[in-house]
């Protein structure tokens, strides 16, 4: 399944807290022209180095939407980051 | 060291409480501690997803640091099918800089077969790393 929402937590040490959460299907459709010229060049680069074109584009879809679940939190004395994938 | 134990370790500095209660209080934090990482742990019969990093150290100030990684094996087998796209020029290149620095590994060798062989192993894996300033815990779950 593909990456729904993107979460960003950063805690400050003076207690200040910063939310993110970043919708992937909006800012994806954004961010199209530029994610038609990366595919783009995607296939200049996959003729340029004999790779099959499908194959790249199939492996790259996937490990995209195996990103759900990915959850990564960082914290260090009283400052922190959190960011999750769902 | 968690921000509890230091907790109990400065009120056994001012005094509040006896080394015994500190020592009482110092297990009962570690029971508190151990069934939630156990828990987290996979249980029998059940299809791990995830692998899990857990790191916990002090740096040079004395504050806790804590890192909690967790990444899909799904994510792990993506990648690795997308490795398999790799070059065979690239893979050279790359083997001429591993035996560079020491690391005679030949990646050609190495077929996504037998990468996928190891993340079905990774799911048994369990690796625990236990010192006075850091813990590293490593399972899938």
């Amino acid at each position: 399944m593909m990456p729904q929402l993107l979460t960003v937590r950063i805690e400050r040490p003076h207690g200040r807290t910063i939310r993110i959460w970043l919708p992937v299907l909006p800012v994806a459709l954004l961010l199209s022209p530029l994610l038609v010229l990366a595919a783009l060049a995607t296939a200049v680069a996959c003729r340029i180095y004999r790779v099959r074109m499908m194959s790249a584009f199939c492996a790259g879809g996937r490990l995209v939407c195996a990103l759900p679940g990915t959850r990564l939190n960082l914290h260090e004395g009283r400052t922190g980051v959190h960011v999750g994938i769902r | 060291m968690s921000e509890q134990r230091k907790d109990i370790l400065g009120m056994l500095a001012e005094g509040k409480i006896t080394p015994a209660e500190a020592e009482q209080l110092i297990a009962a934090l570690e029971r508190d501690l151990s069934p939630s990482l156990a828990g987290a742990q996979l249980r029998p019969g059940s299809k791990p997803k995830y692998l899990r990093l857990v790191v916990e150290n002090t740096n040079e100030h004395g504050e806790p640091g804590r890192v909690n990684a967790r990444v899909p094996l799904q994510l792990l087998r993506a990648g690795v099918r997308l490795a398999a796209l790799i070059p065979p020029q690239a893979l050279a290149q790359a083997n001429a800089e591993l035996s560079r620095t020491g690391v005679p590994f030949d990646l050609v060798q190495l077929k996504p077969d037998q990468l996928e062989a190891l993340i079905e192993h990774l799911e048994e894996l369990t690796l625990e790393v236990d010192q006075p300033d850091a813990k590293v815990l490593v399972f899938c779950e």
